[in-house]
C-alpha cells in the first residue's frame, strides 16, 4: 500500500509536466498576447516589442517553458500582466480560498440534504413519492444557474431588501450581544450563491444513495437483521445507511477537487471574487502565467483528491485492496 | 473494526476537518471584527485633530462600483479604469478642471519663453506629498526622467513626453537624464521642448507626467503602488484586490480640504443597478435593458437619471491599402448607405448619438452640424458606379469584404447586422468576423484587418489627440494606412500654430478632408447613462477622466 501511494505520487510530476506544457503551448500559439491587451489605446510598437523581449516571448517555446518550469518548481509562478506588480500566487490563493469556503459549505449542504432524500426515496420505492422526489431534484438540476440567480436577487434583494445583491463577506458575520459576546451567524451574502450552488447538486447524491440503498435493502444481512426482529430504524441506521454511503466516498473525492475551481456563473453574476471568475478573465486577457498556474494547481489537486478517494475507499471497504494487483 | 464504523469514522473525520476550518475562520473573523470598530474610531480622531485651520472639514462617504486598476503607477497606466484612481491620488504640474480647462496644479505659475519652446514652472509653497514631505523641483525632474526611462518601458511616455528635448536619448537608453528638464532652484523647474507646441501643456496634464515620491519608489520599486505616497486630493487607504478600494480625503491638499471625506469603490458584487436599487451603491450605470425604466417619468429611477456625453467615438475603419478599400468610392458608398440615425434610435434606443464628425461636441475645434456622409442611397449607388471594383466593362470584380469586430458570440452586434442589410441594399456583401479582444488587437497591430469596428477615447481635450494621432501618415497609431499629404500638411501646421483660433480652424479643415476620404466612417459618440442617489450633491461625469471627487458632496 505504501509502495502504491509512492508509485502514484511519482506520477504526479509527470502528469503536471504534460498538463503544463500543453497549456503553455496552447496559450503561446493562440492568437494575441497579454502585452497587447495590457497596452491600452496608446500603443507604441517599439515598446511592445521590448516588453515581449523582456518576458522572453521571442525565444523558442521550449526555452520559454524551461524557464517557467525552473521557476515554478521553486514556487514562483510568475507575475500577472493584467494586474501589474502582483505575483500570480498573491492573486490566485486568496480567490481560491473564497471559492473553497463557498464550495465547502455547499458540499456540506448537498450531502446533508441529498443523503436523507436518497434514503427516503429508497424507502418509498414503489410508491409515487419516490419518482416525485427524484423528479423534483432532476428538475432542479436541469435549471441553469444563470436562470436561478436573477429571480432570487430580484426577490430577496431588490424587492424585499433582505439580502445583499451580490458580493462576499466570508462565511460568518459577527453578531455582537451588547458589544461583549460575539456570535458568528451565516453571512447574508452567502444565501443566494449557496442556493444557486446546491440546488443542482442534490440529485447526484440522492440518486446514488437511493440506488445503493435499494441494493443494500435486498442483501442477506439486512434480511437477517429484520428477521432478528430489529426495529426498522435500527436496520436503516445500523445496516443500510453505512453501506449505502460507500460509493459517496468517490463522489466526495471528485467534489473536493471541484470546489477549489470555483463556479464561473455564480461568481460572475453575484460578483464574488472567486477563482472561477478570475481564471476566466485571465483567459480572455491572455494572462499567461495566471492561466498556467491555475491549470497546474487544479490538476495537482484533482490528482491528489482522486488518490485520497481511492485510498479511503480501500480503507473503508476491506474487500477492495488498493494496489493489490501490483503487490 | 467493522466497515460500517470505518465509514462513520471517515465521515466524522471529514466533518472534524470542516469544523476546524470553519471554527478557525470564525475565530479569525471575530478577532478581525473586534479590531474594526477600534481602528475606525482612531481614524476619526486623527481626522478631527488634523483639520487645523481648514475652513471646512470633509464629510460623507461615496459608494461607487469599480474594478481593480491594471496599475496605480501613473507613468504606466494607460487605461481609463486605472486613470480614474490615479487622477485622485497623484497630481502633476498642470491639471484639467471639471470643465476641462487647463489649470495649474502643483505649479503656481508657468512662464513660456517667446520662442514657445521653454516652459518655466514655479511650484506651490504648499504642495506636499501625503507623507507631509514638500514637493521639490527635484521630485518633478526625477519623475519625468523615470517616466521616460528605457527601463520602465512606459507605453504612454512616447506619446506624452516625446516633445521634451532629450526624450529620444533617454527612452532609447542612451542617456541617464532627460536633458530638456532642468532644475533652476528647489521650487523652479524648466522644461524645454523641441519646437513650439501649443498642446504641450495639455499633454502634461496626463498621468505620465505626474509627480512621484522618489524615496518611496526607489526604496520599494516593486510594491510602492500598493500604498502610494502621492500629492493628489485623496490618499489610497485600502486596496483589497477584487474587493474594495478606499480613498480618503487628503486634509493637507494644496487646493483646500476636499469636500468628500471618503470614496469607497466596491470591486466585487453583481449588477450595479441592482445594488444601487438595494442602496448598496450611490451611482450606477444604466444599460440598454433598463433604459426604458429610467426614462419612464413615473418610475423612481427617472428622478435620479442623468446622461453624460463622453469624449469617445466609435467608428468603422478601412485598411486603405487593401482592395477594395484602396478605392475611396467603395468607402464612401458604404458610408452613404448607412442610416445611423435610425439605427441609433432602434437598436440603441438613442443611448448613443450618431457621430457628426470625428471631433466630439465640447472638444475645442468642434463645429456644429453633421459633417459625415449623410444617408443617401442614390449617392451610395453613384459612388459604387464610379468605383473600379464591381461588375461591368473595365471593372475588377469586387473582392470579398470582411469586417472584424470584437465579440465572442455566434452573431454580429445588432447595429452591425442592420448595416449589413443596408449595404446589401446597394449590392455589397460584407461578411462579419468576430474575434475576442486579444485576437483583435494582435490582428490590428499586425495590419491584418481589412476593415474593423473600433473606438477612440480622448486622452486630453485637444483635436491633436485624435486627428494627428490617428490620421497623420507618420503616426504609430494610424493603423489603417491612411495617408493624405494635404491632411499631413494641415496637421503639421496645426502642431506649431500658436494662435488658437487659427489652429482649431486648421484641425477643422483636416477633419473635413479626412471625412471626405472616408478612411473612417464615424459611427457614434458615446454617453454615460447613470442614476445617482439624491444624497450625492454635485455629481458629474466629465467627458474624460479628471480629478473630481473633491467637488462632490454626500449628505447622509
Amino acid at each position: 500500500m505504501g509502495a502504491y501511494v509512492i508509485r502514484r505520487l511519482l506520477w504526479l510530476p509527470v502528469i503536471l509536466v504534460i498538463v503544463s506544457f500543453s497549456t503553455f503551448a496552447l496559450a503561446r500559439y493562440g492568437p494575441g498576447d497579454p502585452v497587447s491587451v495590457a497596452a491600452g489605446q496608446v500603443r507604441d510598437p517599439v515598446v511592445l516589442a521590448q516588453i515581449r523581449a523582456d518576458r522572453g516571448f521571442d525565444l523558442p517555446i521550449t526555452t520559454q517553458y524551461y524557464r517557467w518550469l525552473t521557476k515554478a518548481v521553486r514556487g514562483d509562478f510568475g507575475e500577472s500582466f493584467i494586474q501589474r506588480g502582483y505575483s500570480v500566487s498573491e492573486l490566485l490563493f486568496p480567490r481560491m480560498w473564497i471559492s473553497a469556503q463557498l464550495g465547502f459549505v455547499a458540499l456540506l449542504i448537498v450531502f446533508a440534504v441529498g443523503i436523507p432524500l436518497g434514503l427516503l426515496a429508497a424507502r418509498l420505492a414503489g410508491t409515487w413519492l419516490d419518482p416525485a422526489i427524484i423528479g423534483t431534484l432532476l428538475f432542479l438540476q436541469a435549471v441553469p444557474v444563470l436562470v436561478v440567480i436573477p429571480p432570487l436577487v430580484w426577490l430577496f434583494a431588490v424587492q424585499l431588501h433582505w439580502l445583499p445583491a451580490g458580493g462576499w463577506g466570508g462565511i460568518f458575520s459577527i453578531w455582537w450581544i451588547a458589544d461583549v459576546i460575539a456570535i458568528p451567524i451565516p453571512d447574508p451574502h452567502l444565501y443566494i450563491p449557496l442556493v444557486a450552488f446546491t440546488l443542482p447538486g442534490f440529485v447526484g447524491v440522492a440518486r446514488l444513495v437511493r440506488v445503493t440503498a435499494l441494493e443494500v435493502n435486498t442483501e442477506d444481512y439486512v434480511r437477517t437483521a429484520r428477521a432478528k426482529g430489529l426495529a426498522e430504524s435500527t436496520v436503516q441506521f445500523r445496516h443500510v445507511l453505512p453501506n449505502s454511503l460507500l460509493p459517496l466516498v468517490t463522489v466526495v473525492g471528485f467534489a473536493l477537487s471541484g470546489i477549489i475551481e470555483g463556479a464561473l456563473f455564480v461568481e460572475t453574476l453575484l460578483g464574488i471574487n472567486g477563482i472561477g471568475r478570475f481564471t476566466f478573465q485571465a483567459v480572455t486577457s491572455r494572462d499567461y502565467d495566471v492561466i498556467l498556474a491555475s491549470t497546474v494547481i487544479f490538476s495537482a489537486v484533482f490528482v491528489l483528491c482522486n488518490l485520497a478517494a481511492e485510498l479511503a475507499y480501500g480503507w473503508v471497504d476491506p474487500r477492495i485492496r488498493v494496489g493489490a494487483s501490483h503487490s | 473494526m467493522g466497515k460500517q464504523n470505518r465509514v462513520l469514522v471517515l465521515l466524522l473525520g471529514v466533518l472534524a476537518v470542516l469544523v476546524l476550518v470553519v471554527g478557525g475562520l470564525s475565530a479569525f473573523l471575530i478577532i478581525g471584527g473586534k479590531n474594526k470598530p477600534g481602528s475606525g474610531s482612531a481614524a476619526n480622531t486623527t481626522a478631527g485633530g488634523g483639520g487645523g485651520d481648514a475652513v471646512k472639514a470633509s464629510s460623507g462617504v461615496l459608494r461607487l462600483a469599480g474594478t481593480d486598476p491594471v496599475t496605480l503607477d501613473p507613468h504606466l497606466a494607460s487605461d481609463s479604469t486605472s486613470a480614474e484612481y490615479v487622477a485622485e491620488v497623484y497630481s502633476g504640474l498642470v491639471t484639467l478642471s471639471p470643465k476641462l480647462e487647463l489649470q495649474l496644479d502643483l505649479a503656481k505659475s508657468v512662464d513660456v519663453s517667446s520662442d514657445g519652446k521653454t516652459y518655466t514652472f514655479v511650484l506651490r509653497d504648499n504642495a506636499f506629498f501625503h507623507s507631509g514631505r514638500k514637493v521639490t523641483a527635484d521630485d518633478v525632474k526625477w519623475s519625468l526622467e523615470r517616466a521616460s526611462s528605457r527601463d520602465l518601458k512606459s507605453q504612454t511616455a512616447p506619446a506624452y513626453l516625446n516633445d521634451i528635448v532629450g526624450f529620444a536619448e533617454r527612452f532609447g537608453g542612451k542617456s541617464d537624464t532627460l536633458s530638456g528638464v532642468q532644475v533652476v532652484n528647489p521650487s523652479t523647474i524648466k522644461i524645454t521642448i523641441d519646437s513650439p507646441k501649443p498642446y504641450f501643456l495639455a499633454k502634461l496634464s496626463y498621468p505620465t507626467s505626474f509627480v512621484l515620491d522618489k524615496d518611496q519608489v526607489t526604496k520599494d520599486p516593486k510594491n510602492w503602488t500598493r500604498k502610494p505616497n502621492g500629492t493628489g486630493p485623496y490618499k489610497l487607504t485600502e486596496w483589497t484586490l477584487g474587493e474594495r478600494i478606499v480613498l480618503d480625503a487628503n486634509d493637507k491638499f494644496y487646493n483646500g480640504v476636499p469636500k468628500l471625506k471618503q470614496a469607497v469603490y466596491l470591486l466585487a458584487g453583481g449588477s450595479a443597478l441592482t445594488r444601487f436599487e438595494n442602496n448598496e451603491l450611490d451611482v450606477s450605470g444604466i444599460s440598454i435593458q433598463d433604459i426604458d425604466r429610467a426614462r419612464d417619468s413615473s418610475s423612481a429611477l427617472s428622478k435620479q437619471y442623468s446622461v453624460w456625453p463622453q469624449f469617445s467615438i466609435s467608428y468603422l475603419a478601412f485598411n486603405v491599402k487593401v482592395p477594395p478599400f484602396d478605392d475611396v468610392h467603395v468607402r464612401r458608398a458604404l458610408g452613404y448607405a448607412m442610416d445611423r440615425k435610425r439605427i441609433t434610435q432602434v437598436t440603441f434606443k438613442s443611448m448613443l448619438l450618431p457621430a457628426t464628425g470625428i471631433m466630439m461636441p465640447g472638444l475645442p475645434g468642434y463645429q456644429e452640424g453633421d459633417k459625415t456622409l449623410p444617408f443617401d442611397l442614390a449617392k451610395a449607388k453613384d459612388e459604387l458606379s464610379q468605383a473600379k471594383y464591381g461588375t461591368g466593362p473595365g471593372k475588377t470584380p469586387m473582392p470579398p469584404i470582411q469586417m472584424t469586430e470584437v465579440g465572442g458570440g455566434a452573431e454580429a452586434r445588432v447595429d452591425t447586422q442592420a448595416y449589413l442589410d443596408q449595404w446589401k441594399g446597394i449590392g455589397l456583401n460584407v461578411e462579419i468576423r468576430q474575434a475576442d479582444f486579444a485576437t483583435f488587437l494582435a490582428d490590428q497591430d499586425a495590419g491584418k484587418l481589412q476593415a474593423f469596428n473600433a473606438g477612440w477615447i480622448m486622452d486630453y481635450p485637444d483635436p491633436e489627440d485624435i486627428l494627428d494621432l490617428k490620421f497623420h501618415t507618420g503616426s504609430n497609431l494610424n493603423n489603417n494606412n491612411y495617408s493624405n499629404p494635404a491632411v499631413d500638411k494641415l496637421l503639421d501646421q496645426a502642431r506649431t500654430e500658436s494662435d488658437t483660433a487659427k489652429r482649431l480652424d486648421l484641425y477643422r479643415q483636416a477633419e473635413k478632408l479626412i471625412l471626405a476620404d472616408a478612411p473612417w466612417l464615424p459611427l457614434y459618440f458615446e454617453a454615460n447613462h447613470q442614476v445617482v442617489n439624491p444624497a450625492v450633491k454635485g455629481w458629474f461625469d466629465p467627458p474624460m477622466v479628471v480629478p473630481r471627487l473633491r467637488f462632490i458632496e454626500v449628505t447622509r
